[in-house]
């Protein structure tokens, strides 16, 4: 994926001064970001630093204590993962979430019924459906795993079991996709081969922009248009990779600072 | 590899059923009757268990909403026609169902198996308190209904295992193979997928809490319409029908025959049915031998009948 | 006056021994997630071995005095049943919730035809126990006084458990085990020796129950069966998990029971069920539970 300038159209995902209190503990405060389409943003942060409550308000899960998220102009502030699937966002987790008696072709099935409304009926058939089956196959080919479309999910290797995780979450036809930690748990020599994998889906798939929350900072440097840097629930930084890894502040912040080798 | 497609084996098995009367005894057949009525209830109760993952015990409340239905029709309105016994038990239990569901699907597991076994309960108090309404402890009486507007004239043990038999034979090969349509749906793969991981599930836009309480509603349809079947055949609705034991029966069928495939809960149906009569006339203690057949069931073989038999055919083919 | 007393110390009566088995249900599901649907039969197996133990007791030619110890100690000893059916059911701990569900399913019907077979199918009652401990003023009211042995009894129980649990050494363990068993054996802690503890008080909580409970009533058939439900409701009243909430929610079955009694017979259970949806509408997770599951 080649860096683009961002547009100067709507953004799909914005974050408006989110904050985020349970009860007295501040998780957030103040955070500001937006996505434009075409970019690759990672959100990145050392632990604690509220990384995960910021996706899940960014996600609709949570509701911001102050602030708003929009997504496609919408407040989806608390909207909940089923309505977030059908306005177009969707996620996928850093532990692995699979259905494990269901096969890799069943797997992506539901995401695609849920797409295309195809719940309602429920005399429908779903192996004479000619179009879910398709699109199945499609979604299946642009992630490697065509060749597995017929095995029981929990019989996949690790890595495939993520790969898996990652289509249903493309099966849903998003607009934008959420990934946290998306090679989490994958020996780093798979690492890069997964991120080259997702960033050609998704322009295969039509996904307009990606989120990832990374602790891998090469990647995160290799891959993302823009860094979201969060510091103990304060928005540290919100830039380009240039810019961000020339500061060794930032970095130190972050990740502690670079061995040199 | 073989997939032993669960619709025939249930054809295979109603088949064998249909050919019985030039075989068995009028008491055989008797017996089969309330397996048809079983098996049509656990059909439903399976839609719920196997599939979506919610283990009620309080199922055999829509028996007994079922059976009620067709005593109140048949012996206080006068209403004789199957037909419309079956429609009016469906629609009750559908009813029913709604509104319990609305309360008891919100939870999982071990809870809902707590709330639906209160309900039936609270049915059951129901139906043995209040006499005058339910007949109490004797319940009600339910009387020969009219098969496709058609009187049968002749003795009682004559219509059970003719006509109506083969009737509700029909009726279970019917009802499978709708039950069959949905689970290979789209909607029996988001049900499903419920099972395997409600919280991915969500992720992917599963509307969890509509699909089970979709489920649980076909499931006490099936029930209501079971229980007709089992009152005919008595000719009375007991409240001991709404026993919260007699859910756990509905359970132990389910398991006995492998909640895992389509045709297991029937087949379990069979096998509980004639392991009951059959121990019931070897001993007093039947629910003894019953209580450790399920103990043993559940530590050695909690597939099932039907689960092992397709392990074993897996394993013979050599899937790996 | 004296109705209202009589009918709310009925009501305290009764609940203190639904207590006992809600505790003892409480205490099983809190440490190792089970949910024993045989609970109702330790309940009738105290009940029926309460009665043969005070028969012998008279034969032996015992002072009725005597009669509660004898009861309470009969009660702890019968619930040791409860050590060999936790082996059993130690063979499906790792499996999925309704087996276990099941398995204590197939335990309920073979412990009805044991009794069965042990006492008969007509309920057995104690008549002398009653007599035996005559009446006492209360409030300006005559009383029976085993009532308010029981209740006495149940609360001194109640703070055993609640010592046990809070003070001793093994109490801390138990509640260790019940937070994370893992960890726990990750320490140390043999969690098959805690489980089939716990497992046999939690029964012994029950027979003790059922114990006490018998001279006031029958012991039969259906005693296991209809426990069932009514410690259910108590545990869905007060929330799964909670001793205060097993306390709290006997109370409240056992008062309403008692004054369904004595208004309207026929709302008996009726009444209770009635608290059991209202409790699910308005809070969930029970009076004092956790999480809904």
């Amino acid at each position: 994926m080649q860096p683009q300038p961002a547009t100067d159209a709507m953004p799909l995902l914005e974050a408006i001064s989110v904050s985020k209190a349970f009860g007295v503990f501040k998780a957030l405060q103040d955070i500001s970001f937006s996505v434009s389409d075409g970019e690759f943003v990672s959100i990145v942060g050392p632990n604690g630093a509220g990384k995960t409550t910021l996706v899940n308000v960014v996600t609709g899960l949570l509701r911001p204590t102050a602030g708003e998220v929009r997504f496609l102009g919408r407040d989806i502030a608390g909207i909940g993962p089923v309505e977030l699937a059908r306005l177009g966002m969707s996620r996928a987790f850093q532990l692995v979430n699979i259905f494990p008696a269901l096969t890799v072709r069943e797997t992506l099935a539901v995401a695609i019924a849920s797409r295309l409304r195809r719940v309602s009926n429920p005399f429908r058939s779903l192996q004479r459906d000619s179009v879910m089956q398709a699109d199945a196959v499609r979604v299946a080919e642009v992630l490697g795993l065509r060749s597995k479309l017929d095995k029981v999910a929990s019989k996949l290797s690790q890595g495939e079991k993520k790969l898996l995780d990652i289509a249903s979450a493309f099966a849903l036809n998003p607009a934008v996709i959420l990934l946290d930690e998306p090679t989490s748990g994958v020996s780093t020599g798979e690492k890069h081969a997964i991120m080259e994998v997702l960033v050609t889906a998704a322009k295969a798939a039509g996904v307009r922009a990606i989120v990832q929350v990374e602790h891998d900072m090469d990647l995160v440097e290799r891959y993302s248009h823009r860094i979201v840097a969060l510091q103990a629930g304060s928005l540290l930084a919100n830039m380009a990779p240039d810019a961000f890894f020339a500061d060794p502040a930032m970095i130190s912040a972050v990740v502690g600072t670079r061995p040199k080798l | 590899m073989i997939r032993l497609n669960g619709l025939w084996v249930l054809f295979a098995l109603i088949a064998v059923m249909a050919l019985l009367p030039l075989v068995a005894s009028p008491y055989v057949l008797l017996l089969m009757l309330p397996f048809v009525g079983y098996g049509i209830a656990l059909l439903g109760f399976n839609l719920l268990f196997g599939t979506t993952g919610l283990l009620s015990f309080g199922h055999a409340l829509f028996l007994g909403v079922g059976a009620y239905t067709a005593a109140a029709l048949t012996s206080k309105f006068g209403i004789l026609s199957f037909e419309i016994i079956l429609v009016a038990a469906a629609l009750i239990s559908g009813l029913v169902s709604l509104v319990i569901g609305m309360l008891c699907v919100r939870y999982t597991r071990i809870f809902f198996g707590m709330l639906t076994l209160a309900f039936g309960m609270l049915f059951h108090s129901f139906l043995f308190k209040f006499y005058a309404i339910t007949g109490g402890d004797q319940g009600m009486r339910v009387l020969r209904p009219l098969l496709l507007g058609m009187e049968w004239r002749g003795g009682k043990t004559a219509f059970l295992t003719g006509p109506f038999y083969y009737y509700a034979l029909m009726l279970f090969a019917l009802l499978g193979l709708a039950m069959w349509r949905m689970t290979q749906s789209p909607f029996g793969l988001h049900l499903r997928a419920i099972r395997e991981n409600a919280g991915k599930a969500a992720y992917v836009g599963v509307e969890i809490f509509r699909m089970r309480l979709s489920a649980f509603v076909i499931s006490a349809v099936y029930g209501g319409i079971g229980g007709t079947i089992l009152a005919i055949t008595t000719g009375l609705a007991d409240p001991e029908l709404a026993y919260w034991t007699h859910s756990g029966n509905l359970v132990f069928m389910a398991v006995l025959g492998g909640s895992g495939t389509f045709a297991g809960p029937a087949i379990g149906a069979l096998a509980f049915v004639v392991l009951q009569d059959f121990v019931m006339a070897i001993t007093q203690y039947w629910r003894f031998v019953m209580g450790g057949v399920l103990v043993l069931l559940v530590i050695f073989m909690p597939q099932g009948l039907a689960g092992t038999i397709e392990l074993l055919l897996i394993r013979r083919d050599g899937e790996g | 006056m004296t109705e209202l007393v009589d009918v709310v110390l009925g009501g305290i009566f009764h609940a203190a021994v639904l207590f006992l088995v809600a505790a003892g249900l409480q205490l099983v599901f809190g440490v190792q997630k089970i949910v024993n649907l045989a609970c109702g039969s330790f309940y009738a197996l105290g009940a029926y071995f309460g009665i043969t133990a005070v028969g012998i007791a008279i034969k032996l030619g015992m002072p009725p005095v005597l009669f509660f110890p004898v009861l309470i100690v009969a009660g702890l000893a019968i619930g040791l049943v409860g050590l060999p059916i936790e082996r059993v059911l130690r063979t499906v701990y790792r499996r999925d919730e309704s087996y276990q569900l099941l398995i204590t399913f197939g335990f309920l019907l073979m412990f009805q035809d044991a009794f069965r077979y042990l006492w008969g199918a007509t309920p057995r009652t104690m008549d002398n126990v009653y007599l035996a401990y005559g009446t006492a003023h209360f409030l300006g009211v005559r009383v029976p006084t085993y009532n308010l042995l029981v209740i006495a009894a149940s609360l001194a129980i109640a703070a055993l458990l609640g010592l046990f649990l809070e003070r001793t050494k093994t109490g801390r363990i138990v509640r260790a085990t019940a937070e994370n068993r893992d960890m726990a054996e990750g320490l140390g802690v043999n969690a098959s020796n805690i489980f089939a503890l716990v497992f046999t008080v939690g029964c012994m909580l029950g027979t003790v129950g059922g114990a006490l409970v018998v001279p006031s009533g029958a012991a039969s058939l259906d005693m296991a069966v209809d426990l069932v439900v009514e410690s259910f409701a108590v545990v869905v009243i007060g929330g799964l998990g909670s001793m205060r909430g097993a306390l709290v929610g006997a109370l409240i079955v056992g008062l309403m029971r008692a004054s369904a009694i004595s208004l309207m017979p026929e709302l008996e259970m009726l009444s209770v069920y009635l608290v059991v949806v209202a409790v699910l509408i308005l809070r969930p997770a029970g009076l004092f539970g956790k999480a809904t599951a």
